[in-house]
């Protein structure tokens, strides 16, 4: 009983950290949707006037998601609007790095613009699977 | 009825064959214009390689200080010919990029962006052009500094101010760097100048701009 | 997927909300940084304190312009600078126009002024002068 115990606190430990990392996150772009949106334009993928709309709506769609894995309600939501979320995010740095962009933002807006490729590149795979393996654990306790 | 079948097959061959092409040598120029020019001019060479002629419906530039003429209007199969675009350097600096939209008939190019790039040489940079005292001001000197390209060398820099309102002092400050120091005789009025600066050996001049302003200074 | 839309759906209206907020600090049609670009409304509010610069060839600005605009192109920078800066004073904003959103002369003059003569506020017409026109009617 007792390693149940701990395995399922483990796993809420993992909720607790996704959901807290994708809440700062969307908190610190919130602040400045302006900067978030350039950021998203830098990427070329998007045309300017999607850029900027996209840019009002993510980080609160960031926040709520986040705030879904901790207080676990419309939890399998919250994880499966993350996932594809960091994948196309995923695809598109690497895109921009293979296109020789100059691409400032990361997950976390200007906060992280110091950062090097392999360290934005290391931290969201560590999300992605960490996201995979909450949503993997939700269908096999299904 | 084999007639009709080769007959319809050959008009559908000679439709799929039958083409407008045209190839561009470039599609981007760059130019690099010497301090005096006033303009600088790209030639986009083309040749129109399908069987079909190519006729130019629109040539237009993204600026006015950009003009661009097509050679000929329409451009038989096989011929070769150009599009001119001449940039008028004006007083710009830096590096000035002008597209060239050309719209032609060729179904399968039907718009084709041409760019011309001008690197502008500039052989001093000057920071700031303009320094401003508000009324009241205290009668400090404020600096102007200036850098010579390492294209263009310079040993000395001769300052005059258009208004004795205003004197200046120039040391050189090494590395091809100057350093102007500017004050007013008084800023209880309004007045202004213009600081003519010339590099030795050289004819040409640069500007900056000194003035007392009307309002009063902000603390 | 009831629950993924339920939280999309929430996240639309704080998102909503904001994008209400910022509605005319942010450039909504082109990726011109927000601050530098200001409406044909917002330049009239400023009433007298604003110097229009119409960064347009000379043919163009003699042919009209907006009323006590000052030319300013970068075909006759040198001479046209201190002129402009004679009508200049620092409490004053700036807003350089030129034909419409697709010409970047207006952009280009407010870059030099911010730059090379270091002025504060200064500020690039939305719509240029297309816009102005419109307004006047």
């Amino acid at each position: 009983m007792a390693e149940i115990a701990k395995v399922k606190f483990a796993w809420r430990i993992i909720d607790l950290v996704v959901g807290g990392v994708f809440i700062y996150a969307g908190v610190v772009k919130a602040f400045d949707p302006i900067h978030f949106a350039s950021d998203i334009d830098n990427y070329k993928t998007l045309p300017w006037t999607m850029s900027v709309r996209l840019a009002f709506y993510l980080p609160w769609l960031e926040i709520f998601c986040g705030i879904a894995l901790i207080a676990r309600r419309l939890y399998v939501g919250g994880l499966s609007l993350l996932t594809p979320l960091v994948l196309i995010f995923l695809v598109a740095t690497i895109a921009a790095k293979v296109r020789g962009l100059d691409i400032t933002c990361g997950c976390f807006g200007h906060a992280s613009q110091n950062w090097n490729f392999p360290a934005h590149l290391t931290l969201d795979l560590a999300i992605l699977a960490a996201l995979l393996a909450l949503y993997f654990r939700f269908e096999v306790r299904k | 009825m084999r007639i009709r079948i080769f007959t319809f097959t050959l008009s559908i061959f000679l439709c799929a064959i039958a083409r407008a092409e045209l190839k561009w040598e470039q599609t981007a120029v760059e130019l690099h214009p010497t301090a005096g020019d006033k303009e600088a001019v790209g030639h986009f060479k083309y040749q129109n390689t399908g069987s079909q002629p190519v006729r130019f419906k629109s040539v237009h530039t993204s600026c006015g200080c950009t003009v661009a003429q097509s050679q000929k209007e329409e451009v038989p199969p096989g011929e070769k010919g150009e599009i001119t675009a001449t940039f008028k350097i004006g007083d710009r600096t830096g590096t000035q990029v002008k597209n060239v939209t050309v719209e032609t008939d060729d179904p399968n190019h039907a718009t084709t962006v041409l760019t011309l790039k001008a690197v502008i040489p500039q052989e001093l940079e000057i920071n700031p052009t303009f320094v401003f005292w508000g009324q009241g001001e205290a009668l400090k000197s404020k600096s102007i500094v200036v850098r010579a390209s390492k294209d263009f060398p310079v040993k000395q820099l001769k300052v005059t101010s258009s208004s004795p309102d205003f004197q200046t002092k120039v040391e050189q400050t090494g590395n091809g760097q100057f350093k102007i120091d500017v004050q007013p005789r008084e800023t209880t009025r309004a007045i202004a100048a213009k600081l003519v600066i010339q590099p030795e050996d050289s004819p040409k001049v640069f500007y900056a701009t000194v003035s007392v302003t009307n309002a009063p200074a902000t603390q | 997927m009831r629950q993924a839309l339920v939280l999309a759906a929430l996240a639309l209206l704080p998102g909503i909300g904001q994008a209400i907020y910022f509605r005319d600090k942010v450039s909504w049609q082109s990726p011109i940084p927000a601050s530098e670009m200001v409406t044909v409304a917002q330049a009239r509010a400023w009433d007298g304190n604003v110097i229009w610069v119409d960064a347009r060839p000379d043919v163009e600005f003699e042919r009209d312009h907006v009323p006590d605009a000052v030319p300013l192109n970068e075909d006759r920078w040198n001479e046209l600078l201190p002129q402009f800066l004679a009508t200049w004073s620092p409490e004053k904003r700036v807003v350089v126009y030129c034909s419409s959103q697709s010409c970047n002369a207006s952009r280009e003059v407010a870059r030099r002024l911010r730059g090379e003569a270091q002025l504060k506020d200064v500020f690039v017409l939305q719509g240029g002068w297309e816009e102005w026109l419109k307004s006047r009617k």
